[in-house]
């Protein structure tokens, strides 16, 4: 099996590696979103996993307790929790990430609970005060870990899930200097695989795999024949098969703006101060998702450098279906790409890729104007 | 009130009107029609009509003398900017105001136009703000404040609202968790959290507005919260007889002087009014909706569009409508004999202002709210019409009503709705619903 396939292999829920886990009597928890670190998970022993809806197709109990009119996501994990897809899971994290994963998480509590669940109210804004509070709340969480599952999260295990999880970032920035390239010899579609295969594995275990197909990738010739080069923007998006569609329009996925992407790995966790202090300044302070209020300048600055450094023709926002967060922030961002003079596709999708035809016309149609230039 | 009170105002409306508040305008002369028609009509007069008068002329006067404005959302008090002589303008007294006239939604349309929003993912109290603006009409504020709380949707709009016109703004970040000791989500820290923003926000103020801050003043603006609140809490008591002394509009009354003018004298004055009007109702048992025949907990907002939807539902089914979710405002007097108790004070009040307090933690803040209104006030059914845009609401309901039929074996309404727009939702349609809950389920 070569290393691409053995990603692929981590996408779907569970997967071996977590089997494998739960063999060895390992507890594992799924958790919400970018703002949670999985270091002080990874430091008690514990096999994180970042929640996803792999499998689901319906949703009546999701449209029922949380309305029609609610993230398709939200409501695609609520209806996986119902059935009880997520038995494998020993405990949920949550946050207020947004409105809609807040009331998930509330209806889970409420109409299919998991066996441990734990909640962390990180602050919308990022100033000396939230940072704080954040601190606090981290420090609240490690000990309810250790309550709860009767652990102890020593500083030295908290140190070493740093370190291995700053290896993960320094590895994927290091794959992002490869999409650089004239000829990227990594496309979009399995850039993603490989996030969601980081998400789904113990980092002591993807950390290795990664390097190794690091090596085979920086002596690759990269690919060749498409036609333009593209940002990625938006949230939660874990089909590969969504950017498949604008791959094989010829749109190669250089560069992103997405939870599984630039805003996971950027920013390093300082190794020389304390621990749980690091993580709330890191998590904190990183390149923000558009939930934090007054980052925005900073989101469109990185977005711009992003844009010169990675040569990139035209930019794609993907915007999830009822989501306001990012509809604020896609309307700002295409009048800042106005600004700039560059060309911008925006697509409204659901969690659960649907209507693949109309947004294949419409990424074609893109091309051709990119190529119009 | 006599026809020549509104005189002045509208000759200060034709003569000296500032030249960028002419939506502003526009609201003042609608609310002048809307109490001839009232008057006409011989309604009950209450003091709210002169005050919100006075408001509009305030504003505009403000402009004109240069004083700042700073806009601020419909679930915050504003006592501290009255304490550092500022003028406060809520926003959505736009959305809110221009509803029953079907004027906000040439606006609601002008944003989907835009490209910003639609009905279901954005809430219509804010989106035409932005429409507003990009069609000139948004007053030119000076200042912008907001909180991160209750949803999603007013804090993005905010912000894209801060993105296109660049007016400095400050975010006050609401904790998730509660600051009363009794409570399983206590947290010891949400009050000091709270507070600790507020001496962040004095010096920015003091700072984007060359005012100085004085703790003098700032006391005595705390004390004249308190006395409102006492006011309120006395008069939400007295809403708990049977019949209710006062109609179905009233307690919304109390939210609108906290949400305008708490702080201020005029809001003292507001809510003693009410808390009097509804004590001698009481002694003279005399019901807001005579012949009072059910009493209905309202746990959202009004559907602002339909003004005349409450005075339907008391004279069909001799129904009272016992507050709103803002018209639930629920804060005790505090002690401010210190200038430390005072920020305690202010701090503890944006934690529980209207809609704040319900919505900002998780559903058990909800769901408490709901079975103790439903309880104390012997409520005999329940009617929730859930804006779409309303994620963190909508999404609670269901878990919401389960509670209430579970706990108070009592019927629970709930229907989407957009209460800024009548073309989701007409009222005729809100109305069969109502009527078909309330003969079939509820009688």
């Amino acid at each position: 099996m070569t290393i691409s396939e053995t990603f692929s292999e981590a996408v779907s829920l569970p997967n071996r590696w977590i089997n494998a886990s739960k063999n060895q009597g390992k507890k594992v928890l799924g958790y919400f979103c970018s703002y949670i670190p999985e270091e002080i998970m990874t430091a008690g022993g514990f096999q994180p996993l970042r929640m996803r809806a792999w499998g689901c197709t319906d949703t009546p109990m999701g449209d029922a307790y949380m309305s029609s009119t609610t993230c398709s996501f939200t409501r695609c994990v609520l209806e996986l929790a119902s059935e009880e897809k997520y038995d494998f899971l020993d405990g949920l994290i949550a946050y207020n990430s947004c409105d809609q994963i807040r009331r998930l998480y509330d209806n889970i509590r409420f109409k299919a609970p998991f066996p441990y669940q734990y909640f962390i109210s990180v602050p919308c804004t990022q100033t000396a005060v939230t940072l704080d509070w954040f601190n606090h709340e981290l420090v609240k969480f490690k000990e309810d870990l250790e309550k709860h599952f009767l652990v102890s999260i020593e500083e030295k295990n908290l140190k070493e899930a740093i370190r291995l999880q700053n290896e993960t970032r320094s590895l994927f920035e290091r794959l992002y200097d490869l999409r650089k390239k004239e000829a990227p010899p990594v496309s979009g579609s399995e850039v993603l695989k490989i996030f969601l295969a980081s998400v789904s594995m113990p980092v002591q275990e993807f950390n290795p795999l990664l390097k190794k197909q690091l090596e085979d990738l920086e002596k690759s010739e990269g690919l060749s024949g498409f036609r333009a080069r593209i940002m990625l923007i938006g949230s939660h998006l874990d089909e590969p098969e969504f950017i498949d569609i604008i791959e094989e329009q010829g749109g190669l996925v250089v560069t992103d703006s997405l939870c599984f992407g630039n805003r996971f790995f950027r920013n390093q966790v300082d190794e020389n101060t304390e621990p749980l202090s690091a993580l709330a300044e890191r998590y904190l302070n990183k390149i923000s998702c558009p939930r934090m209020s007054g980052g925005q300048a900073d989101r469109t600055r990185f977005i711009m450098d992003q844009i010169k450094e990675f040569k990139v023709d035209g930019v794609v926002i993907e915007r999830m279906k009822f989501c306001p967060i990012w509809w604020g922030e896609a309307y700002i961002i295409r009048d800042e790409l106005k600004k700039e003079g560059i060309p911008c596709l925006e697509l409204e999708r659901e969690y659960v890729l649907s209507g693949a035809g109309a947004i294949k016309t419409r990424v074609q149609a893109f091309m051709e104007t990119l190529e119009g230039r | 009130m006599t026809e020549d009170k509104f005189t002045p105002y509208e000759e200060f409306a034709a003569r000296e009107w500032p030249s960028d508040l002419g939506l502003w305008k526009n609201l003042l002369l609608g609310f002048i029609a809307n109490m001839r028609l009232n008057m006409a009509a011989g309604a009950a007069e209450t003091p709210m009509g002169e005050y919100m008068l006075d408001m509009f002329a305030r504003i505009a006067k403000a402009r004109l003398e240069g004083k700042p404005i700073i806009m601020h959302p419909f679930n915050y008090g504003p006592e501290l900017f009255y304490a550092m002589d500022l003028e406060p303008l809520m926003q959505e007294v736009f959305s809110v105001g221009l509803a029953p006239f079907h004027l906000n939604e040439p606006y609601i349309d002008l944003a989907n136009q835009m490209g910003y929003g639609d009905n279901p993912t954005l809430c219509n109290a804010q989106r035409p703000l932005i429409a507003t603006h990009m069609n000139g009409d948004a007053p030119k504020v000076d200042l912008l404040f907001y909180l991160s709380a209750p949803c999603n949707s007013l804090a993005t709009t905010y912000q894209v609202y801060q993105h296109m016109t660049g007016i400095p703004t400050f975010t006050m970040d609401i904790p998730y968790w509660s600051h009363d000791p009794a409570s399983p989500y206590f947290e010891e820290k949400t009050l000091g959290y709270m507070k600790a923003q507020y001496k962040d926000l004095i010096p920015w103020l003091e700072k984007q507005t060359n005012r100085t801050f004085n703790p003098d003043r700032f006391q005595e603006t705390m004390a004249r919260v308190n006395r409102c609140r006492e006011n309120i809490m006395e008069f939400n008591d007295l809403l708990k007889t049977v019949p209710c002394p006062v109609n179905s509009m009233e307690s919304f009354s109390n939210y609108l002087a906290m949400v305008l003018a708490g702080g201020t004298e005029e809001a003292v004055q507001l809510t003693k009014w009410f808390r009097d009007y509804a004590a001698e109702n009481v002694r003279n048992k005399k019901a807001g909706v005579p012949g009072e025949k059910l009493r209905i907990a309202w746990p959202y907002t009004h559907t602002f569009f339909d003004r005349d939807l409450f005075p339907w539902i008391e004279e069909k089914f001799k129904a009272v409508v016992i507050m709103d979710i803002l018209g639930f405002y629920n804060i005790p007097p505090h002690d401010t004999s210190t200038l430390e108790k005072c920020f305690d004070s202010l701090a503890l009040g944006t934690l529980d202002f209207s809609m704040i307090h319900t919505c900002r933690g998780p559903a058990e803040f909800y769901i408490d709210y709901l079975l103790r209104y439903v309880e104390d006030y012997r409520i005999d059914c329940v009617i929730i019409p859930m804006q779409f845009a309303c994620k963190h609401a909508y999404a609670i309901t269901k878990i919401a009503a389960e509670a209430v039929r579970r706990e108070a074996d009592i019927p629970v309404l709930i229907f989407g709705c957009d209460p800024y727009d009548s073309r989701e939702v007409p009222s005729e349609e809100i109305r069969g619903k109502i009527e078909e809950f309330i003969t079939e389920i509820v009688l």
